[in-house]
């Protein structure tokens, strides 16, 4: 074919050439249809209609065809050989279809002698394999020396020679088929043999497997399966490989973590939370501050007319690819676009996203609640899993048993095989729980609750084993009774603690009274533990009542105590009922926050009643309790405001004039101090009761006044915590005491306590402070006081320590400076300028500005008019043909009719003739 | 049981005349009784009210006729006899026993007289008015031993009445004449006055159809159909509470800060208004305003009264003022009154601005010591000066270049406004603020640093809300965060444990 275009090149007729003329020259533009040959493209545009179109006609309206599809058929130039060999490619080709592309082998029928695999495979016989072609099989089973001897004839002449009487041809053939039968009989034997070992191990096999594989599989056989069962009693077979067949895989979990795993991720979520609750510190204002800078100059059009017309083609892009064929853009724009709007996105940030992640916090910890909660259930269920599964292998016996009645023996075997096992399983678990009880942690409460669930339909069994707990228990543990008696008595009131809601609150008074606190904290938790709300739906409810009861358990704790020893008493078993406080207050935050905000009302209304008299301690314990449970530094929190504005009004409003008022205000100024410590917040009533405490230690004459601030007076007021004495040889300068607390006169180790623990705080709150301008003057009075007191009378540590603290605040304000406010520095606004669209791929086609959607349709706009064009064209071109080929027809049709006319005219003239020519003749 | 038997025998008495003796009876019982005479003076109150209203009291008497003597004057006779030794029983029983029965022996006697008001023992042309036991009972008011606020407290119910109001005002300018009185008489004087002052008297440039309307509404006590009723004289009583507060002038009032107080008080609160000549009271508000304290504090809205209304030029009166704002203020009572009366003192724009600055600087400083509530309170009054002087924005937000100093430019011990060079300074305070614990005092701090942005109106002082603790309370909130650390026990698990640190309480 080339050569021939060569050829019509070479001999290119100048007449034949048309040249299209160029009306406007562009630089670099390549025209493809500067020149053609209209008769060359005419030719060859027929000669295509003349293979398409005309085949086409000609078959018009004939029904039948045809069509020789042989490979290579056609093709003479294809040897026959050659055709063969196509044809089988094009066979093997077939048979890679694309349903089985990665199943190499499959559909090939491999045979063997003509027979294929299957036929040979029958399975009937697997262990004749190896047995039959032992080593020398290629003689019939001969041995060599007969092989040597008889055979080719050697052997005989030999042999007749030998001296020890010859034996005949005869006597070794016999020889031969006797050796040859022994033979037989032994390798008989032998097989049998093993088949019977076979057959042992089988069923010995069939007896272990409930034991290998210690799955309960009562619940999981299907009906199908049981159906299957029945009709097919007996076919142990088929039973035992639909067992096998359908046994229980192992579910995949997650993997155990290590240690250290575990450590980093409670670390991370640690971070975490750390950074909400420091998130949370920022009021609202502050928190906006950050995000202010946030929106980024968006691009402007040249076109824009300030309308807040949204393009809506902001997400547009180029899709383009490397020479690797990676597409250009970043990931996450191809994510986006795949999935679009999968996440909904705040541009006002913090705010927003900070309620969102208050509930994935939520939710989060509400989920490591329950993960906490599904581990400690995990190793109920795996005992009750146990617990199943012995009853399981019951059943299975006796199932068994009646089943197959040829296997007795062996199963009955079995069976008491299993009764062992069992028993033993049962001590086991009987140990276990032994050893909860004497280690007298919760585990024994944990086999409670599982039974409570697993309820009634292994009670029997659980009740059981209960009591010989009990019996091993008084068997065994004689030496620890009077605990013992503690743990069943706590259990009964466990079990029947929420039975009746009035008698709540005296039950836990009778589960807690007289114990130690760490025996306390003990029976709390057991009670807790047992009805931990992962067990029943309303035991959230009941546990949240607990937390109620608890709470008033504390208020009467601390209720009118006035003795060292009680108070002491009281502080040692709320330092160990606060942890339960913190488990109960999480298992049910709506409840614990009611309560808590009940209760601070409660004292509240109490305290308003006499404004002027400090709270007890059975309302100051609890602002302790809200700090182990809330988070103090948040900026608003509905439980540590408002209680941390009570104790800013107790100081403020009370009187301090004795030991109990100034001790507790003491008290309350350390808690605020602790409420304050991570916030860094300023507190003025605690700051000022320190100014109050200064002043009353301090010496003061009327005529150069310190000043000080309500509640504290200036003028009146006796000036209680001064040391009237020298006291440098009293061992003071030590925390204060719960025996402070209950002092009822100012003694002088109480005085300098004061003073010592005052200016430690007071160093405190000036640290808190230091990053404000107005610190010296909150603190300056402060200073004064310091400097007034009269450092001599007080012991050496003492001294030191006041003296220390006072250098060190002088030597803080010194170097302070003060900045004066100024307002953030606005960026002037820059005018509005219109920038270029940069695009990072530049194709030149207008569509580029459109939208995705509009370029496309445009495209597709413009490619159908082009096509339609063409189509149009092409059909016009097409009639052109069928008419030209209808009237070549019509012509041809015609002439052969005029042909025949003119024939027929022929004919009749001469059969005229003819007949004229008879006319004549007569 | 007693007061069922008391009601049963002034049942029979008021039913029949057979039962006379009963009256008797019932006047026997005061002597009995020393503590409770409240059955005893329910029942008179009954019995009187109801021959009252029968006229059996009415003695008919015919002058230039000797006096009868039927059976039936006899006992018309005995009957008012009767009635004038209930009304003295009554009159003493408001000085003894407990409260409850104080009050209602006042009550009685009111009540009492109002029957008399309304049935008139004699027949008089137009409108009577029983002066006289109005008199009696004020007598018994003002004791020279005992106070008598609470009785005082109850008669406000009473004075309430237009005709009471006038006519006590007449009588008590008719008894207020009295040299040395005891402190306790001044107070009772004063807090009467004070209680007859309570419903104000319109004064001269009222609209006169507004007054008519209200006149419709008057409450008269002693008003009776079918008689004239109750001319009211807006001029008269002016000019009789004058006369009260001219005597009440004579006395040493300054001598005692409770009568002092309370004298400063009515002036301020009720009298400033109807004084004909209120500049004669500028000698006492000034002695008053260098007293100190709460005193000063009261007098200076006498004299923030003087000066605007009255043209009254004071020196050095923003000084005071400023002088005012003491840590001490936070325990007076009259702490919201003196931030109000600040706000209108420095409301004016011809304030130099030193001195405004100096104010904002003082009223910063207080903030920073103050309880929650009075610091919202202050912080308010900051914002409103800022607002109101936009001088003062330099404060909040310095223009220039801000230049680090070493110290503040304030000094806070000058007593003199103007010289407290408080406009270099820069409200550190309001900033430290923000980082207050409550955070109703934060956010209020942060409104104040962002006044200088907007142009708001000043905000007129918000009501005193003493409640925080309350309205905290009572906020909700979306969520409850936990802390995520489990305490082991007192001690907290995070770095923020600090009780531990200065007590000792579990070993």
């Amino acid at each position: 074919m080339k050569k021939k275009s060569e050829a019509n090149k070479k001999k290119l007729n100048p007449f034949e050439v048309h040249i299209n003329r160029e009306k406007l020259k562009v630089l670099g533009k390549k025209s493809k249809h500067d020149r053609g040959l209209p008769g060359v493209s005419r030719a060859k545009a027929i000669k295509k209609r003349k293979e398409t179109l005309g085949v086409e006609m000609k078959v018009m309206n004939k029904t039948n065809a045809f069509i020789d599809r042989r490979i290579g058929e056609k093709n003479n130039q294809l040897s026959a050989e050659d055709r063969m060999i196509a044809r089988f490619a094009a066979e093997r080709a077939k048979q890679h279809s694309k349903k089985n592309i990665y199943n190499l082998a499959d559909d090939e029928i491999l045979t063997h002698r003509g027979q294929t695999l299957e036929q040979i495979e029958k399975f009937d016989d697997p262990r004749s394999d190896e047995e039959d072609d032992d080593f020398e099989k290629k003689f019939g089973g001969l041995d060599n020396d007969f092989v040597s001897e008889g055979h080719f004839g050697g052997g005989i002449l030999s042999k007749t020679d030998a001296q020890d009487g010859a034996k005949s041809h005869k006597d070794l053939i016999e020889q031969l088929i006797a050796e040859s039968k022994k033979r037989k009989a032994e390798k008989q034997k032998e097989k049998e043999q093993t088949l019977d070992l076979t057959e042992k191990l089988d069923s010995e096999w069939k007896d272990l497997q409930p034991v290998v594989f210690k799955k309960a599989r009562v619940e999981e056989e299907s009906v199908i399966d049981k159906v299957l069962s029945k009709a097919e009693k007996g076919q142990d077979y088929d039973k035992m490989m639909r067992e096998l067949r359908f046994e229980k895989r192992g579910t995949p979990s997650d993997g155990l973590k290590s240690t250290e795993k575990q450590e980093a991720e409670e670390r991370k979520k640690l971070e975490e939370l750390e950074k909400q609750r420091q998130l949370r510190m920022l009021s609202e204002e502050e928190a906006a501050v950050p995000n202010r800078s946030q929106p980024t100059a968006k691009h402007r059009s040249a076109d824009d007319l300030d309308d807040n017309f949204e393009l809506d083609d902001e997400r547009d892009f180029m899709l383009a690819y490397d020479k690797d064929g990676k597409p250009l853009v970043p990931e996450q724009v191809l994510k986006d676009f795949s999935v679009p709007n999968a996440k909904p996105k705040f541009d006002d940030g913090i705010s927003d996203t900070s309620s969102e992640d208050d509930g994935e916090d939520e939710s989060d910890e509400e989920a490591s609640d329950d993960e906490a909660a599904d581990a400690e259930n995990k190793s109920i269920e795996k005992k009750k899993e146990q617990d199943i599964e012995i009853r399981d292998q019951q059943q299975d016996i006796s199932s068994s048993d009646n089943d197959d009645d040829e296997n007795q023996s062996s199963e009955e075997e079995n069976t008491e095989e299993y009764k062992q096992s069992q028993a033993q399983i049962l001590s086991e678990v009987n140990g276990i729980s032994n050893k909860d009880v004497r280690s007298e942690e919760t585990k024994e409460d944990e086999e409670e609750g599982s039974d409570d669930e697993a309820g009634s339909d292994d009670e029997q069994s659980v009740k059981g084993n209960e009591f010989d707990n009990l019996e091993d228990l008084k068997e065994s543990k004689e030496e620890s009774e009077v605990e013992d008696e503690h743990e069943e008595e706590s259990k009964e009131t466990i079990e029947s603690f929420f039975d009746l809601k009035a008698e709540e609150g005296v039950k836990l008074k009778e589960l807690l009274t007289g114990k130690s606190p760490s025996q306390q904290s003990a029976a709390l938790q057991k009670l807790i533990k047992s009805y931990d709300p992962s067990q029943s739906a309303n035991n959230k409810e009941l546990l949240s009542r607990l937390f109620a009861h608890l709470l008033q358990y504390v208020n009467d704790l601390f209720h009118g105590l006035k003795d060292e020893g009680g108070a002491l008493k009281s502080f040692l078993m709320y330092d160990k009922l606060l942890p339960h406080f913190y488990d109960l207050a999480h298992t049910n935050k709506v409840s614990a926050k009611r309560f808590i905000c009940e209760l601070l009302k409660e004292k509240h209304d109490k305290y308003t009643k006499s404004p002027r008299k400090v709270p007890d301690l059975d309302t100051l314990v609890f602002f302790k309790l809200i700090s182990a449970i809330y988070p103090t530094s948040d900026f608003r929190h509905p439980v540590t405001t408002p209680s941390v504005l009570f104790m800013c009004e107790i100081l403020t409003s009370c009187r301090f004039r004795d030991a109990y008022s100034i001790s507790r205000g003491l008290f309350l100024v350390s808690l605020i101090l602790e409420y304050t410590a991570l916030s860094k917040r300023y507190a003025p009533a605690a700051v000022n009761f320190l100014r109050g405490l200064l002043y009353l230690s301090a010496d003061t004459s009327v005529l150069n006044p310190v000043q000080v601030v309500p509640p504290f007076k200036l003028h009146g007021a006796e000036k209680v915590l001064r040391l009237e004495r020298e006291c440098t040889s009293l061992s003071a300068g030590d925390r204060m005491s719960s025996a402070d607390l209950v002092a009822d006169s100012l003694g002088e180790r109480f005085k300098v306590n004061c003073l010592y623990n005052s200016v430690l705080m007071l160093r405190e709150y000036f640290d808190n402070c230091c990053d404000m301008e107005a610190q010296g003057a909150i603190f300056e009075p402060h200073i004064k006081l310091m400097d007034r007191i009269d450092l001599d009378l007080y012991p050496k540590k003492v001294a030191k320590a006041v003296k220390e603290v006072a250098r060190h605040m002088k030597a803080t304000l010194e170097v302070k400076t003060y900045t004066p406010l100024a307002r953030e520095r606005k960026r002037p606004k820059a005018l509005r300028l219109y920038e270029p669209d940069i695009q990072e791929v530049f194709t030149g086609s207008k569509s580029s500005k459109l939208s995705r959607e509009k370029a496309e349709k445009a495209r597709l706009e413009s490619k159908y008019k082009k096509e339609m064009k063409g189509a149009l064209r092409e059909i016009r071109r097409d009639k052109a043909y069928i008419a030209s080929v209808k009237i070549r027809q019509k012509i041809q049709s015609d002439i052969i009719r005029k042909d025949k006319v003119k024939q027929i005219y022929k004919d009749a003239s001469i059969q005229q003739g003819e007949l004229n020519k008879l006319k004549r003749m007569k | 049981m007693v007061s069922a038997q008391l009601r049963n025998k002034a049942n029979e008495f008021l039913n029949s005349r057979k039962h006379a003796n009963n009256l008797a009876d019932i006047l026997q019982m005061f002597d009995a009784e020393t503590d409770n005479y409240t059955p005893l003076l329910l029942t008179i109150e009954v019995i009187f009210t109801e021959l009252l209203k029968r006229g059996d009291l009415v003695q008919e008497i015919i002058p230039l006729k000797p006096i009868e003597h039927s059976p039936e004057s006899e006992y018309t006779r005995w009957l008012h006899e009767c009635y004038e030794a209930a009304l003295a029983r009554c009159l003493e029983c408001i000085r003894r026993g407990r409260t409850s029965s104080r009050l209602q022996a006042l009550v009685t006697a009111c009540k009492l007289l109002q029957a008399e008001g309304r049935h008139p023992l004699e027949t008089a042309n137009g409108y009577y008015f029983p002066s006289v036991r109005l008199k009696n009972i004020f007598n018994v008011l003002l004791d020279s031993e005992i106070s008598m606020s609470a009785p005082i407290a109850r008669f406000q119910e009473f004075t309430e009445y237009k005709d009471v109001q006038q006519y006590g005002l007449k009588v008590l300018a008719t008894m207020g004449y009295k040299k040395t009185p005891s402190t306790i008489y001044m107070q009772n004087y004063l807090e009467l006055m004070d209680k007859l002052l309570a419903t104000e008297i319109p004064t001269e440039y009222k609209n006169k159809a507004k007054d008519r309307e209200e006149e419709k509404e008057e409450k008269v006590l002693c008003a009776a159909e079918g008689r004239p009723s109750f001319v009211y004289h807006a001029t008269i009583c002016r000019r009789q509470a004058n006369r009260c507060w001219g005597f009440a002038c004579q006395w040493a009032l300054c001598e005692e800060p409770r009568a002092h107080r309370r004298a400063l008080l009515l002036l301020v609160e009720r009298l400033m208004p109807l004084l004909s000549r209120p500049h004669l009271a500028t000698d006492m508000l000034c002695d008053s305003l260098d007293a100190g304290g709460p005193i000063s504090m009261l007098a200076l809205q006498g004299v923030l009264e003087l000066v605007r209304r009255h043209n009254i030029d004071y020196p050095d009166m923003y000084d005071r003022l400023y002088a005012m704002f003491e840590p001490e203020m936070f325990a007076t009572r009259y702490k919201r009154r003196l931030i109000h009366l600040a706000d209108i003192f420095l409301s004016s724009t011809h304030l130099p601005e030193g001195l405004v600055a100096a104010f904002a600087k003082r009223l910063s400083r207080l903030a920073l010591v103050a309880s929650p509530e009075d610091a919202i309170s202050l912080l308010q009054l900051v914002a409103n000066l800022l607002l109101r002087h936009p001088a003062l924005k330099r404060m909040i937000c310095y223009e220039d270049t801000p230049a680090i100093m070493s110290a503040d430019p304030y000094v806070m011990e000058e007593t003199s406004a103007v010289g407290a060079r408080a406009l270099g300074s820069s409200l550190w305070e309001v900033s430290a603020l923000r980082r207050h614990v409550a955070p109703a005092v934060a956010s209020a701090a942060a409104r104040v640093l962002a006044a200088a942005d907007q142009r708001a109106a000043p905000l007129a002082l918000a009501p005193p809300d003493a409640a925080m603790f309350d309205a905290e309370l009572k906020k909700r909130f979306k969520t409850i965060e936990m802390n995520f650390m489990r305490p082991q026990g007192l001690a907290l698990p995070v770095a923020a444990e600090r009780v531990a640190h200065y007590w000792q309480l579990t070993a």
